[in-house]
């Protein structure tokens, strides 16, 4: 696993801002899923290593608005493998019929949660233990 | 290394005073149950209450949201217990004898996230795409205490202990009963295979284990998958419980427990066993969101299969996106290790079906069994009665706004059923 001092998450979750440890570097924009992709695939396409799949999680691209994909935070050379991960992540995005519904506050924190979640899993951190750090700050 | 399973055919179930398994019929003390549920300290600090109910073949029932389906079982003669590493001490299991109460199962239901989901209808047009509705379900509906919305990865661990020892308390009851039927499942020593079986292609099932992270996990021995580097496993270990999910996303592909203690892929492969292949071990590897896991797992599966002189490999996924770049590269590394192999996966093709179906494909991924288009829509009549709620519907994984109608029918993809498109293959989907 690359050392937190060489990665930087695309994200537009966040829960993950406030959740990672400082060393990390993150790319928090408001943005869409699709824009997460797309920005994650100009950054490979311009020789920055992807890290993670894009289409972590069985949740659905359609049902979850939040995306958080680790790169490399410096550009190296375009990986092959990498770009065409992310180009078929598009595509597979582009297959589902854009969701409709209203999601309540507490479902976009689940969402969040969730992805979040699969972000530490990937990174080797400790979810559950991020989870109770903000939430004792909350009180 | 081998393993008897005793079959207790389970035809009814009842809440009684006793508990018991008596002539087919399962008597069970829902507060006996409880009790043992709650002498587990999470459980004890997450889940508020339990509630229990019986829904049977046929009738106008709906489960729903379904966490987990388990078989109850007990192990009766040999090292080990149910649940190695997480209810029983963590013994190798996989020898000895095993009863099973086979016919019915454990369910766990209740909301963890606001946006789970999982169908069991027990009568209609659901009920065809669901192996639940065939079985006698004792549910457990799990509600959780004030304030688990800060600590949700602790409650979905208790809603998961409490339905394992649900299902090992029910397993117990069947240790002095006399099985009406049961099997031996063996499997020898690799030199001993290739002395038995000379001239039988050897072939090894390559499992591969959801292991994302929170609601995608699933635990062997009571290692979190994730964790884990691809190894090999006794076939009669995973009948035996050595294999558990955690994985209460994807109603439609996710493998419950009883899909683990009952994988289709492993009866089958026994079944051929020492007649058409030699079944020769279960290779177990784990579908992690870091490409570099997912490139030294791949490494390790298709190392695995060389150095085991295999054949032919049948390799099975869970779930949908970032699986389908281990099930890819998986399939390309085996067959390049000279070793032929199948895919079991399921499909999101678009609701006409027409859509590119898998997220990643390869030239030499060229046999494929599908276990249904998850995208295909269904409406589901309203039943009579809900065991769990229904608050959720409108959100669940291929349901969408107006999924949940007034007149309490459902219209959604199949997504949202419990087993739908399997991709064991343990239901009866497919595509030709």
């Amino acid at each position: 696993m690359e050392s937190p001092l060489k990665i930087c998450v695309i994200t537009n979750n966040p829960l993950v801002v406030s959740g990672l440890p400082k060393q990390y570097l993150v790319d928090y924009a408001d943005i869409t899923y699709r824009q997460i992709l797309v920005k994650v695939r100009d950054l490979v396409y311009a020789g920055y290593r992807l890290y993670t799949h894009p289409l972590s999680g069985s949740v659905k691209p359609n049902e979850t608005p939040y995306k958080s994909v680790v790169v490399s935070r410096k550009p190296e050379k375009m990986e092959v493998a990498e770009a065409a991960i992310i180009s078929a992540s598009i595509e597979t995005f582009d297959k589902f019929r854009p969701g409709k519904r209203e999601l309540t506050a507490q479902i976009q924190k689940d969402f969040q949660l969730v992805d979040y979640a699969l972000l530490c899993g990937a990174l080797g951190l400790d979810a559950a233990a991020g989870l109770s750090i903000i939430a004792n700050q909350k009180l | 290394m081998k393993l008897e399973l005793g079959y207790i055919q389970i035809t009814d179930i009842q809440f009684s005073k006793e508990s018991k398994v008596e002539n087919g019929t399962l008597f069970v003390d829902a507060d006996a149950v409880k009790a043992f549920m709650y002498e587990d300290d999470d459980v004890k600090e997450w889940v508020k209450s339990f509630s229990f109910d019986i829904a049977k073949p046929g009738e106008s029932v709906r489960i729903t949201p379904v966490k987990d389906v388990i078989e109850p079982r007990v192990k009766v003669e040999g090292p080990g217990g149910q649940f190695p590493g997480v209810i029983a001490k963590v013994d190798t299991v996989g020898s000895g004898k095993t009863h099973v109460l086979r016919g019915m199962a454990v369910v766990t239901a209740g909301k963890i996230v606001g946006f789970q989901e999982g169908i069991i209808d027990m009568t209609g047009p659901g009920a065809d795409y669901t192996p639940f509705s065939k079985l006698f379900n004792f549910v457990v509906v799990a509600e959780p205490k004030e304030g688990y919305e800060d600590h949700k990865h602790e409650y979905e661990h208790a809603v998961r202990i409490a339905g394992l020892r649900a299902a090992t308390f029910i397993g117990e009851l069947g240790r002095n009963v006399q099985p009406d039927s049961s099997e031996s499942f063996e499997t020898l020593g690799i030199k001993e295979g290739i002395e038995k079986y000379p001239d039988l292609p050897r072939v090894a099932y390559v499992h591969m284990l959801q292991s994302q992270g929170l609601l995608h996990d699933t635990y062997v021995y009571g290692v979190d998958a994730k964790r884990t580097l691809t190894t090999i496993l006794y076939p009669t270990e995973t009948m035996d419980g050595a294999i558990l999910s955690g994985n209460c996303v994807s109603a439609c592909d996710k493998n419950t427990t009883y899909h683990h203690q009952n994988n289709p892929v492993v009866a089958e492969l026994f079944a051929q066993h020492g007649k058409t292949l030699n079944y020769v071990c279960n290779i177990i590897t784990n579908e992690n969101v870091y490409l570099a896991d997912k490139q030294r797992s791949s490494d390790w599966s298709a190392k695995l299969c060389r150095l085991l002189d295999l054949d032919g490999a049948i390799i099975s996924q869970e779930g949908f996106g970032n699986p389908d770049t281990d099930l890819i590269m998986n399939t390309k590394k085996i067959e390049l290790q000279g070793v032929k192999t199948t895919i079991i996966t399921d499909e999101y093709a678009g609701q006409d079906g027409k859509s590119q179906s898998l997220a990643d494909a390869d030239p030499l991924a060229d046999a494929v069994v599908t276990g249904g288009n998850a995208n295909q829509v269904i409406i589901l009549p309203k039943l009579d009665k809900v065991i769990g709620m229904l608050d959720y519907v409108d959100t669940i994984a291929g349901g969408h706004a107006g999924s949940l109608r007034p007149d309490g029918s459902i219209e959604a993809e199949i997504q949202v059923i419990t087993g739908a498109t399997n991709e064991m293959g343990f239901n009866t989907l497919s595509a030709r």
